[in-house]
């Protein structure tokens, strides 16, 4: 057992340290950051949400400065547009804390906390289902990919502002980056994700960047908006466990180099067939015990600064 | 049985001195007295801490067959806000909200019988003894009114609804072992000695205990004791609990720096490989 100063609970210290690593371990192999994992089981395991949230944005920023050290070093980022999505992100991560202090006053913090999360893995476990069950099943007919169909001009082309990404080979307006850092920041600070699994499909189906970029560009606007978002927390709500974020930051590190080994031996789509069904998985449990009659039906909530 | 025994005996030793001391001016004897210690007076929360369990012994001189003992301890008071969970479109939805000002963080009550079987309902009440006794004010739900011509009657606005959150807050607490009755808790062991145990869950909130000892007599508590204990964060826990809370700013950028730092090393190591 460890006690966790800030989050004021007793957890065993080994249950810990090999959730870091189950979780580091879908990370590499996925290439997810895995907080939309960590964050719900920390909250299943008694840590207030509130410092659930706070303390796994320290542990993205440890497992995202790794990974964008890496696509660094292969120059497979795309840092002016990075740099982009960072201005929209601090605006993000602002209002995002902000809000959370709002919700943690009104004592309704878990209720949206949970409400997200359901919404987004709902949706995004979907949709990646779909997507790599598809692509399965056409693997197995040894049909060729559907041909992409040219891009037709959408409402983002209409935007002022343009400027021309080199890396990415765009030429397009800053709106649409800075309102997905926005969005991103906001997730970030309110659900404890790196928001990834956002960002991701959005720069390769809305800003339509090369997918070899992308994780890069993600990784690198993560750890600045994360490290922002932690800071803030602390700031702001004192919500962060140094403690806990270490045990999570060493099983995740080693995980995540175990997972990025083995996911070198699997193939690609069942890799995204299983990451969706977790997704969904997680999904559902939140789901269930937002629906379920819960074992009290009355809730005490500490009155914080008395 | 030792281990109690010596311990109390002191104690006995220690309230006989004084009377048996001064025999120009004898001093009004009360008729009972009682002398209390704790095995800890400071309970100090580190890395490894699960939980505690102290003994809490003690003499009462003058006891006599058929009076009882209890023994309250009551930890640091924190405001609570209950919110009753409602149903709203298939989820459920925290709703109305009673503010609860200066709820005991921490309730332990131990005697030697069931208390309704040798303290009268009032004596409970006014003393505070016992989980239905807890002191529980609502004061934004409480209006003072003169009611059947009797003055000052406490009034909840919201009527009976104030039973079942009171109720809740005993049962919360309850659960994650904060509140805790045990009759037959308090042991005599002879000739006045007494013992008790004090079990102190994991979440045990930190600050200043007050341990109360009452010797009751025919449904009255004819003598009170007091002895209190600490439950303070220490040794490494402390120190960042009190930087993250005095300051955070530097803090938030500690805990960066540290991610950031083993991020890198990561990296490092990746790449030897």
């Amino acid at each position: 057992m460890v006690y966790l100063p800030i989050a004021e609970v007793s957890l065993n210290l080994f249950l810990l340290l090999g959730l870091g690593l189950g979780v580091g371990f879908l990370s590499g192999l996925f290439g997810v950051g895995g907080g939309f994992l960590m964050t719900p089981i920390l909250m299943f395991l008694g840590v207030p949400p509130a410092v659930a949230v706070s303390t796994q944005t320290n542990q993205i920023v440890a497992s995202s400065m790794s990974g964008a050290i890496a696509h660094f070093r292969r120059r497979s980022l795309d840092v002016k547009m990075g740099v982009i999505l960072i201005i929209g992100g601090v605006f993000g991560s602002v209002a995002g804390v902000q809000i959370f202090a709002l919700l943690q006053a009104s004592g309704q913090i878990d209720l949206v906390i949970a409400l997200c999360y359901v919404g987004f893995l709902g949706v995004i476990g979907a949709l990646m289902l779909a997507e790599s069950v598809s692509a399965i099943v056409r693997r197995a007919r040894a049909s060729a990919p559907p041909r992409p169909v040219r891009r037709k001009r959408t409402f983002i082309d209409a935007l002022p502002f343009k400027t021309r990404f080199a890396v990415s080979g765009l030429y397009m307006s800053v709106i649409p980056p800075l309102a997905l850092g926005f969005l991103v920041g906001v997730l970030a600070a309110l659900m404890g994700v790196g928001g990834g699994f956002i960002a991701v499909p959005a720069m390769i189906y809305l800003l339509r960047m090369p997918t070899n970029v992308v994780i890069g560009t993600s990784l690198f606007q993560i750890l600045f908006v994360t490290a922002l978002t932690t800071v803030l927390h602390a700031a702001r709500n004192q919500t962060v466990d140094i403690v806990l974020a270490a045990i999570l930051i060493v099983g995740g590190v080693v995980g995540a180099q175990l997972g990025a080994r083995y996911g070198q031996k699997v193939r690609a789509e069942e890799l995204r067939a299983g990451l969706a069904l977790i997704v969904v998985a997680v999904c559902l449990k939140l789901a269930w015990d937002l629906a379920a009659e819960p074992s009290d039906l009355y809730v005490l909530i500490e009155v914080r600064g008395s | 049985m030792m281990r109690a025994s010596l311990p109390a005996l002191a104690l006995m030793a220690a309230l006989a001195a004084p009377a048996s001391g001064h025999d120009t001016d004898p001093p009004v004897q009360p008729e009972a007295q009682i002398a209390a210690a704790l095995t800890e007076d400071v309970v100090e929360i580190r890395s490894t801490f699960a939980g505690a369990e102290l003994v809490l012994y003690g003499a009462a001189v003058g006891l006599e067959p058929g009076d009882d003992i209890a023994v309250v301890v009551r930890g640091p008071v924190r405001d609570l806000r209950v919110m009753r969970r409602q149903r709203v479109l298939g989820v459920w939805v925290n709703s109305d909200p009673v503010f609860f000002e200066g709820v005991e963080g921490y309730y332990a009550v131990a005697s030697t019988r069931p208390l309704a079987e040798f303290a009268t309902f009032s004596a409970l009440r006014r003393n505070r003894i016992g989980m239905e006794h807890v002191r529980l004010s609502a004061p934004d739900t409480e209006r003072i009114e003169t009611r059947f011509g009797v003055p000052g009657v406490v009034v909840s606005d919201i009527g009976a609804a104030i039973v079942d959150y009171r109720a809740a807050v005993v049962r919360n607490k309850a659960r994650s072992g904060l509140y805790v009755e045990a009759s037959g808790g308090v042991e005599v062991l002879e000739a006045g000695l007494f013992r008790a145990r004090v079990v102190l869950p994991p979440a045990t909130p930190t600050g200043v205990y007050d341990a109360d000892v009452y010797l009751f007599r025919d449904g009255v508590p004819i003598a009170v004791r007091r002895t209190s204990l600490e439950v303070v964060k220490a040794g490494a826990e402390r120190a960042i609990y009190d930087l993250a809370h005095e300051r955070p700013l530097a803090y938030g950028l500690l805990a960066v720096l540290l991610a950031v730092l083993s991020g890198w090393l990561a990296s490092v190591v990746m790449r030897r490989n």
